[in-house]
């Protein structure tokens, strides 16, 4: 028996364009905020988006339902590519941005008060900035387990290391991002 | 307790995932160890702000151009943005803004000229005025139906008239005419010797004629 997802790849292969983009609109928000979680500039992590979500489209017909979840499958390629983007931009750095989130689409995030929407955008930056000084891998436990809520299990799937590893760097990744953190909140209080 | 052995355990401290002695040697050193209570709030206040990390939304546009980049068919669109482009998008516009002016004015000066002054139509409204017209539309309806009624008496004689008129002729004309009935014997008339001269025969058919 096919699960709702299954018989939506089913029908993609088919060619119904219909059910390709309920997969785009279903999974798409997802890729963009995990990508920007890593990249945290708006544009680099458009352009993953659409890298990731092009491969999706060309690989469709490799996935395998015995194999996993269909998103558990698009979430590898997806830190497949970002990790690769993130290779690439530390042997070419670019310029880094972050200021953007304040000026960003946050339409789902209901905060009637300007003045709470601000301060709630310059928190998020504050933490995004904590999160860029980890090392790739802390970050990364860190953005899975508490950003985006996966299950240890979820999270050992998708980076294929035993749960063991995954509670360590989300242990050490926590720590890590709570002395950076502190160490910038007492550097802008002097 | 040493901090760098209770620092590893902070994190599953805030998962309540330590056991119970764990738990009660983490707690007895953040109580003497203010350092340690502090690293462990910022955790906490990191970890709730991630939790309240705003989910960014993909934009319509950027959708658009992964459809088109991946299937080639542009995203549906839903009754409102249907409603958006095809109808408030083009009223929105200035030109149509100015045609609209345009088109109003035109239509209030048409009115102007054709219709009866606003005030004139008031006054029209007004009570004594109503009733004076209601009632001469009864007048005018009462008199159109009497006419009605005298009109069909009328033709009701004129029909009584020319349908007895019809059958008084009828009636007249078969006495006149004897018809022949199927069946029945003719009666033939005996016949006459002729008798006498050529004159009298003569006279006599004049006469039988006559």
């Amino acid at each position: 028996m096919l699960s709702g997802e299954q018989k939506l790849v089913e029908r993609c292969l088919q060619g119904d364009d219909a059910a390709w983009e309920a997969v785009v609109t279903s999974h798409g928000r997802r890729i963009f905020n995990l990508s920007y979680r890593y990249t945290n500039q708006k544009e680099e992590a458009e352009d993953l988006t659409q890298e990731i979500l092009i491969r999706i489209y060309q690989n469709l017909k490799s996935y395998r339902p015995e194999a996993g979840s269909f998103q558990g499958w698009v979430l590898r390629i997806a830190r497949n590519l970002i990790i690769d983007q993130y290779r690439k931009n530390r042997r070419y750095p670019q310029t880094s941005g972050g200021e953007e989130l304040e000026t960003m689409n946050l339409a789902d995030h209901k905060m009637p008060n300007p003045q709470r929407a601000a301060e709630q955008g310059e928190a998020s930056q504050f933490l995004q900035g904590g999160l860029q000084s980890l090392s790739p891998e802390l970050k990364e436990a860190v953005i899975l387990r508490d950003l985006e809520g996966m299950s240890y299990t979820d999270i050992s799937d998708l980076l294929n290391v035993p749960e063991g590893t995954v509670k360590s760097r989300i242990n050490r990744g926590r720590l890590e991002l709570a002395k950076v953190l502190l160490k910038r909140r007492g550097a802008k209080a002097l | 307790m040493d901090c760098s052995k209770i620092e590893p355990w902070l994190s599953p401290y805030m998962d309540s995932s330590l056991s119970a002695d764990e738990t009660r040697q983490v707690e007895l050193h953040l109580k003497s160890c203010r350092q340690c209570a502090e690293l462990l709030e910022e955790m906490q206040s990191a970890s709730a702000l991630c939790r309240s990390f705003p989910t960014l939304e993909l934009e319509p546009d950027f959708l658009e151009k992964i459809l088109l980049r991946t299937s080639g068919r542009p995203r549906t669109r839903s009754f409102r943005e249907r409603i958006q482009k095809y109808f408030l998008r083009p009223l929105l516009t200035p030109r149509f803004a100015a045609g609209a002016v345009l088109a109003t004015l035109f239509l209030a000066l048409c009115i102007n000229l054709m219709m009866p002054t606003l005030s004139n139509a008031v006054s029209f409204l007004s009570p004594p005025k109503m009733l004076r017209l209601m009632d001469s539309g009864a007048q005018r309806l009462y008199s159109q139906g009497l006419k009605v009624y005298n009109k069909t008496n009328e033709l009701q004689e004129e029909f009584n008239f020319l349908k007895n008129d019809t059958l008084n002729k009828m009636r007249f004309f078969m006495e006149k005419v004897q018809v022949p009935v199927e069946g029945r014997k003719e009666k033939k008339e005996p016949v006459r010797e002729k008798s006498g001269t050529p004159e009298e025969q003569r006279s006599h058919i004049w006469l039988w004629k006559a």
